[in-house]
């Protein structure tokens, strides 16, 4: 009798698979169970079955539409930031001619390694009231701006995140002018192409792809956003920075209410998934035109 | 202005610029450094640079629960990152040399890290509490392994890439099994790959405070959810958690400084093949 025997290149991947299958695929399937009971973490073992409601309780959930919202502007608003710094810094930063260009690499790519949970302390600290610097610098110029009044407060978390993942967008965006083929390049160079020109008919045409590929790669990690929200408003005012990260959490360990969150984050992969399809497919456009 | 003068100039205005960033980068760690210095009273007057610097704060620090949360962040993310190298680098292998699932699989390793936290933290929780998982540190290195296992797997796919097939089918006709050929002859060919790819998931565990909020108890808390404890805003504790942040995060930006050139690399070639 021959034994059977699984390929050498599915062995390979056993363990990987295992794994994710116990602590992702799994959970993910439980989850979607949750979603359809009435499930609350303070009375485990009481759970009931109720079908779709937890999903029609959120069309009338003003907070979770808020969220929604919030989630989506504060993605648009902190990845087109980032992607436009990001291009303009990895300009400067790929010429060669540039003055200490090592130096100002390592030290600007440094805010995408620390803990963003740091990073949202000491942008709560620099910009408080009575013990921050920004405002009492301000003040000697005769300038109050309350950084997390309701209108402000979700702007200014987006620029802590362009501060802490602008230099993510560089690194990506780098490596990207670094893999550039040289010879369109060049042909441009002795067509008298310079400077500006250079960058808007040469180089960013060349670079569509890698930057469409880095504004997804980014925005499916901006819609994460928690830590700053946690360290500084956690939500407020108002409910003027909840983001879906924050209300999730808030629903399910707050509240207690695991069944809604669970649904809740359902819907939210789903909004995901259509944004991220609606990128992919703008990918694939561009792809196909070149 | 001649070529010459106009190359000058030019330089001098990107010179400008860089260094402006720069200061907005760096202003940030500054005062953070010096608000660990200085006295509960002085962080009170934040323009006031006449203050006589004291060591209170880091000495309060480091008496306090601090080295304790450093060492379980320490464990939490040697742990993650070994489990993510032994699974995550034959999965690489085989979706490079092998080309498992087509060139699509790459992406899709990629995306399954891309899940938001939120939704995966309640499955795990209920889980983790019916199967009776009460480490808190097991706990947090199996959340952690949801996204670093495909991040790390996605990242090392490119190095593996630049293994020249020449060296395999050499070690294949010298009777290797492939077992053989993976461990003794393309490993050691990708070290590098794989100390870019665990200093990079090291850094990523040890950053993480969402899971680690909800899945440790008081007992086991890791580094990011100590310092996240000093959100009181009275001067006493803005010095103390001032010195506490830096030491979060120092180890990591020096860690940078050795992983930058191979994210370089390896982003370069993941995110422009996808």
């Amino acid at each position: 009798m021959r034994s059977f025997r699984i390929p050498f290149k599915y062995q390979l991947l056993i363990p990987m698979v295992l794994i994710l299958l116990a602590v992702v695929v799994f959970p993910l399937g439980y989850s979607l169970v949750i979603s359809f009971q009435d499930f609350q973490l303070s009375k485990i073992g009481q759970q009931q079955f109720i079908g779709l409601e937890n999903y029609i309780n959120l069309f009338h959930n003003r907070s979770f539409w808020m969220a929604l919202r919030n989630t989506i502007e504060f993605v648009i608003m902190a990845v087109s930031i980032e992607v436009t710094l990001g291009f303009f810094l990895a300009l400067l930063l790929h010429n060669k001619a540039t003055f200490l260009r090592g130096f100002f690499r390592s030290t600007l790519l440094s805010p995408m390694f620390i803990t963003p949970i740091a990073v949202g302390l000491i942008f709560r600290f620099l910009t408080n009231s009575q013990l921050g610097v920004i405002p009492n610098l301000l003040e000697k110029i005769n300038i109050s701006i309350d950084f997390f009044s309701p209108k402000l407060a979700l702007f200014s978390i987006a620029m802590i995140d362009v501060w802490q993942w602008t230099p993510f967008m560089l690194l990506l965006l780098l490596a990207g002018l670094e893999s550039l083929p040289e010879e369109p390049i060049e042909a441009a160079q002795v067509d008298g192409a310079q400077g500006l020109k250079m960058v808007w008919y040469v180089i960013l045409p060349l670079m569509r792809p890698i930057i469409l590929a880095a504004i997804v790669i980014r925005m499916l990690d901006a819609f994460k956003v928690y830590e700053y929200i946690y360290a500084i408003t956690r939500g407020g005012p108002a409910g003027a920075t909840e983001t879906m990260q924050y209300l999730i959490y808030r629903t399910g360990f707050i509240y207690f209410r695991a069944g809604e969150a669970a649904a809740m984050s359902y819907v939210f992969i789903f909004v995901i998934t259509i944004l991220v399809l609606i990128l992919f497919f703008i990918l694939r456009g561009e792809a196909v035109q070149e | 202005m001649n070529a010459s003068q106009r190359k000058k100039f030019n330089a001098i205005v990107i010179l400008v610029i860089l260094s402006i960033y720069l200061l907005i980068v760096v202003f940030p760690y500054f005062w953070t450094i010096i608000a660990s210095i200085k006295e509960p009273s002085a962080i009170n007057h934040p323009l006031d640079f006449n203050f006589t610097p004291t060591l209170e704060n880091w000495k309060a620090v480091i008496q306090a629960g601090i080295p304790r949360q450093a060492l379980n962040s320490l464990i939490v993310g040697l742990v993650t990152v070994s489990i993510c190298l032994v699974a995550g680098a034959p999965a690489a292998y085989a979706f490079s040399r092998y080309k498992v699932g087509g060139n699509k699989s790459r992406f899709l390793v990629l995306l399954s890290q891309m899940l938001p936290p939120a939704t995966l933290i309640i499955p795990l929780f209920l889980l983790m509490y019916q199967v009776r998982i009460n480490n808190s540190l097991i706990r947090v290195v199996i959340s952690h392994l949801t996204v670093l296992l495909p991040l790390v797997t996605w990242f090392l796919i490119g190095f593996f890439d630049e293994v020249p097939r020449e060296l395999e089918d050499a070690a294949l006709v010298d009777g290797c099994t492939n077992w053989q050929t993976l461990l003794k002859i393309v490993i050691p060919v990708v070290r590098p790959g794989l100390g870019a790819a665990a200093l990079f998931a090291f850094v990523l565990s040890w950053n993480d405070m969402f899971y680690a909020l909800i899945l440790t108890s008081v007992k086991a808390r890791t580094l990011p959810v100590g310092i996240a404890g000093y959100w009181t805003f009275r001067g006493v504790e803005m010095g103390q958690m001032s010195a506490a942040i830096l030491l979060a995060i120092v180890p990591m930006i020096i860690l940078s400084f050795f992983v930058q050139r191979f994210m370089l690399r390896g982003m370069a070639r993941g995110a422009v093949k996808g």
